[in-house]
């Protein structure tokens, strides 16, 4: 039958294609090139991970023309959590990690209590380049430097100047200033604005004020040695704050980063937030259009630090010290000022925080505010930093969720604390 | 049927053709307008003018043309390898004698009831012991084969195959492999088609082991169109012109892998 | 058809060769007894054939498929953590720790929810959809490809997109039902209404999947049967329920097994429904499902051990629904036809 041998054909066609192209595919699917760097007469490369973005782009360009022996290549992934899937993975596998390996603050602790996983990076030569209580989240336990800080997230207060107008509150940025020293102050303002201000709650998330106020706990989860204990005194001032305001209507009750809170900012939905540097673009995206922004140089508690990454060097790689070279230079002043200026990521080194380049940066949406200078007295404005030992980041996804069950309504603050108290011991 | 279908069944179909283009058209509008429209969610109801500036710098930020390139030739290759040995295996188990047919066949279907994300190891570490991580035969290898091509095939086939005829060719003195490719083979084509359509589409949706396994300037396009995403302000119209544009080639796939169903469905019927 | 054997003239044939398989009902007559090796080849054919067919398929299948199950298997008996590695023999600590989890019922809970309220509605939808599509439509091609369409969203747009309907204060759903007077739904916050945002997710994205497979096995049923139960005076509807369902039982058992399958796996829908950073279904893990703990255990709380003995406790679960399903179906089926 004419149909049958057309048939016959075409299966087998596609049986020799598919052969065809599997022989191909390996053949030329690009050989075997692992991603940590290969040597090929003479050249190394070394490749950088990233995620989000850290500006290096320039960087890259910069070094790759001026080195022969040592090329640069960036391999980049959208989000950390991605990235982190991908890390996790490959040590887990134990190889396919690339030289360099940026981690995101939170997740160091993680990190640096993995034994033998990451290079010690301690270098005398670099003493004193890094802000002292950025330098010590890279230490680890045993006094090692895992990693080399890049940028951080020093806040500072945005507000919404036209809605503080419509309140009677006073709109320059240095009076705003004045009135916001603690967090006592902030909150009794907060309660003045949304007595004037019905629709409207004072910040943008519980979680966000959470976030905030954690950050200048010494030990709001863990104490020095590691020991889990989140009945803490601190830990419960915090929850009492955050939970009592949430009856006080200062908090729009809605997850940060939601869909909802992103329409929030176009619907008058609050007037303040903690702002660290990376936050401005997204407050600008999210809030396009609408007028009154600005940002005052003040934190209640005297300064807070959101983020920051770092760079380590995993000890699977080939190409060890010549990726200690190539983190030393990218974590330089010079070089993340550079960035800073390409993609805003605020610096963590003490001269860049004095260069021009930071000094010197405004922004227009925030009308026209020195950011640059606010942010680098906030950054020096930090003193306590929390202490994150390695279930850190697993006990703060659990506190969050708590905060938001009394948020949405679903659980009273006692019954939520007390599931977070169980949550906790069942990490394990 | 010599019915012609009336209001009704056209009035249900459109109604679910347009639930179902609804979002890809939305996702369309997104990738049209500036980023900070795109930001709100739900966009305006007509395209604003940015499409094409927009997929211009996807395409420029990011290595777009290797990435499809790459996912045509994973998606394609997987796809036959899957139609070819999942049809003689369904076949198998569908005609086929054969001592332990039945334990096998539930073996096989159990294995699916296990999550995959755990595997990705395991995986890793099976590539990295043969050499091919870094190379997109590490992502053609896992897909080879699939239960669920079995499992397909063989159920599909049961039926589609009249055991006479089967009996009618083997009467004939013809040889098992005769009989497979002159009885099994065609009546199969239907299903093979839809099992090739199916495992192309996810293949080519596949991202979490595609963005393992893979460097960064040899990716597959849905690790291609993450880095999109960087960034803390989410540019959404970049990301949704990159994804749409993407999608593109799935379209085209669309349209002639349909013309092949509905001809294949025709010819395939091979009832006395 | 060839025929390769060579009539050798004379002698009737009274008897057939034996082989496996059904005897025929007439031999063959008027041909020569075939060659004593060919009928050997021709016995070993059939007796390996099948062995040969399949074991391609499961040569690869043990190297990729099986490994990585055995290595899970492995692991979910051993204190393993995943940046760690290996560490001593628990035997079944893992999987009482994880039984014991304040969490594990819940997310059990919710994955047999969101599966019935997914897999239900779908299967129904599908075959009916695919029942549409059975018909001499203008622009068939169109019509079918169409409904694959969710399956090439990208999953950012997904998210956005279910993200702006589904938004429990300035979503567009409740803002329409506002419209008619309805209060706002919580559809991140209820347990019941997130099940059923992240069911209409799975479907949206699945339905058309699962209506192609069903049309494929709808388009194999000869269409005479139809003209002459036409005939005889039998309805569309009644030609559907008591022909085409009957006949197209195998593809039933298929979509019915491979939805409980994947119906408790659902893993990527309510990771994008949940926009906390901790993706774990929400603030109270109200539409958290198991596969969901699973990525918990071992990516986030860095614990291989906990994960992989969750993944084998799902199996167990998937295959108690997967036997009771298949039962079910099959008992259905015999009710409505004859096979």
């Amino acid at each position: 039958m004419q149909t049958s041998r057309t048939r016959r054909f075409r299966l087998a066609s596609s049986a020799l294609l598919a052969l065809t192209l599997a022989t191909t595919a390996a053949a030329c699917g690009g050989g075997d090139d692992d991603s940590s760097g290969s040597s090929a007469d003479g050249v190394t490369t070394i490749s950088v991970a990233t995620f989000n973005e850290f500006g290096y782009e320039g960087l890259i360009d910069e070094w790759n023309e001026s080195h022969d022996d040592i090329k640069l290549e960036q391999v980049k992934v959208g989000t950390w959590d991605d990235a982190k899937a991908n890390l996790y993975t490959k040590l887990a596998a134990g190889s396919g990690l690339s030289d360099i390996e940026a981690i995101e603050g939170d997740a160091m602790p993680a990190i640096l209590a993995e034994e033998g996983a990451f290079e010690d990076l301690t270098n005398d030569e670099l003493d004193g380049r890094w802000l002292p209580w950025v330098e010590e989240k890279a230490l680890n336990g045993d006094g090692q430097m895992i990693g080399y800080p890049t940028d951080i997230g020093p806040e500072g207060i945005c507000y919404r100047s036209d809605l503080f107008k419509k309140a009677g509150l006073p709109t320059d940025r240095e009076e705003v200033a004045e009135l916001m020293g603690t967090w006592d102050d902030y909150f009794a303002l907060g309660e003045d604005f949304v007595e004037k201000v019905p629709d409207t709650a004072w910040y943008d998330s519980s979680g966000g004020l959470a976030q905030a106020m954690l950050n200048q706990v010494a030990n709001p989860f863990e104490t020095d040695d590691n020991t889990v204990a989140v009945e803490n005194d601190e830990l419960q001032a915090v929850w009492a704050d955050v939970t009592g305001n949430i009856e006080k209507g200062l908090s729009t009750k809605l997850p940060q980063w939601s869909d909802d809170w992103t329409a929030s900012f176009q619907n008058d939905g609050f007037a303040t937030m903690a702002c660290p540097g990376w936050m401005l673009g997204v407050v600008e995206g999210n809030a396009e259009g609408v007028k009154g922004w600005d940002i005052a140089n003040v934190f209640p508690g005297g300064g807070g630090n959101w983020g920051g990454s770092f760079l380590t060097v995993p000890s699977q790689g080939d190409n060890i010290e010549e990726a200690k070279e190539v983190a030393a230079w990218l974590t330089a002043p010079e070089q993340q000022v550079t960035a800073f200026a390409d993609k805003g990521t605020f610096p963590s080194q003490v001269e860049a925080l004095e260069s021009d380049q930071v000094t010197a940066a405004t922004n227009t949406f925030f009308n026209d505010a020195p950011t640059g200078e606010i942010l680098a007295e906030r950054a020096q404005a930090v003193t306590v930093q929390p202490y994150k030992g390695p279930k850190y980041s697993d006990i703060l996804q659990a506190f969050q969720a708590a905060i938001l069950r009394v948020d949405d309504g679903s659980q009273d603050a006692a019954e939520s604390w007390d599931q977070f108290v169980t949550d906790v011991e069942a990490l394990g | 049927m010599t019915r012609r279908p009336g209001f009704l069944v056209y009035g249900l179909l459109t109604a679910f053709v347009v639930g179902s283009a609804a979002p890809l058209y939305w996702s369309f509008l997104l990738g049209s307008h500036t980023k900070e429209i795109a930001a709100q969610g739900v966009p305006p109801l007509l395209p604003g003018g940015h499409f094409w500036s927009n997929a211009e710098r996807a395409v420029a930020t990011i290595p777009f043309w290797k990435a499809i390139s790459n996912s045509l030739l994973v998606s394609t290759v997987t796809a036959c390898s899957v139609v070819f040995f999942c049809t003689l295996a369904g076949y198998a188990f569908a005609k086929l004698r054969f001592r332990g047919r039945g334990p096998l066949l539930v073996f096989v279907i159990a294995t699916m009831a296990v999550p995959t994300q755990l595997g990705v190891v395991p995986l890793f570490i099976l590539m990295s012991e043969f050499g091919w991580t870094g190379s997109i035969t590490s992502v053609i290898i896992p897909w080879l084969v699939t239960a669920f091509g079995v499992f397909f095939m063989r159920q599909y086939l049961v039926d589609a195959v009249p055991d006479e005829l089967i009996e009618a060719a083997r009467m004939d003195g013809c040889s098992q492999i005769r009989i497979f490719w002159h009885v099994a083979a065609p009546a199969a084509r239907p299903a093979a088609a839809i099992l090739w359509l199916f495992t192309f589409m996810q293949v080519w949706t596949d991202f979490f082991w595609p963005l393992i396994a893979l460097p960064h300037d040899n990716p597959t396009v849905q690790v291609a169109l993450n880095q999109l995403q960087s960034g803390f302000f989410k540019d959404y119209s970049l990301v949704l012109a990159g994804t749409t544009l993407a999608t593109i080639p799935l379209l085209v796939l669309f349209v002639l892998a349909g013309r092949q169903l509905v001809s294949g469905i025709m010819q395939g019927a091979v009832k006395g | 058809m060839s025929n390769s054997t060579t009539s050798r003239g004379g002698g009737t044939q009274t008897v057939s060769p034996p082989r496996e398989g059904p005897r025929t009902a007439s031999g063959p007559t008027g041909r020569a007894p075939r060659p004593e090796w060919r009928r050997r080849l021709t016995r070993l054919d059939v007796r390996l054939s099948p062995y040969l067919y399949i074991s391609p398929f499961f040569l690869l299948f043990l190297v990729i498929g099986m490994f990585p199950l055995a290595y899970t298997a492995w692991v979910s008996v051993h204190d393993w953590s995943l940046i760690g590695g290996k560490g001593e023999f628990v035997g079944l600590d893992n999987f009482r720790e994880v039984l014991d989890n304040p969490y594990f019922t819940k997310q059990l809970v919710n994955t047999i929810s969101i599966f019935l309220i997914s897999s239900v509605p779908q299967i129904v939808i599908a075959v009916v959809l695919a029942a549409l599509l059975d018909n001499q439509l203008r622009g068939r091609t169109l019509w079918r490809m169409s409904i694959l369409l969710p399956f090439v969203v990208s999953p950012v747009a997904v998210a956005i997109i279910f993200g702006s309907l589904y938004g429990d204060r300035y979503g567009l759903i409740n803002e329409l039902l506002g419209h008619v007077g309805i209060d706002p739904i919580g559809w991140h916050t209820n347990r019941f209404a997130s099940h059923v945002a992240v069911a209409t997710m799975v479907n949206w994205r699945w339905t058309g999947y699962n209506a192609l497979i069903f049309l494929a096995a709808m388009q194999a049923v000869p269409r005479e049967l139809y003209e002459s139960a036409a005939i005889d005076g039998a309805g569309r509807v009644r030609q559907f329920i008591s022909m085409t369902l009957p006949m197209i039982r195998p593809t039933m058992i298929f979509v019915v097994i491979t939805s409980t399958i994947g119906g408790l796996q659902i893993f990527a829908e309510p990771r994008l429904f949940d926009e906390t950073n901790a993706r774990n279904g929400g603030s109270d893990r109200q539409f958290g499902t198991i596969t969901m703990l699973i990525y918990d255990f071992g990516w986030q709380l860095r614990d291989l051990g906990r994960a992989s003995a969750t993944a084998w406790l799902l199996f167990v679960v998937i295959c108690a629904f997967g036997i009771a399903n298949f039962l079910l179906i099959r008992r259905i089926g015999s009710l409505g036809g004859d096979r």
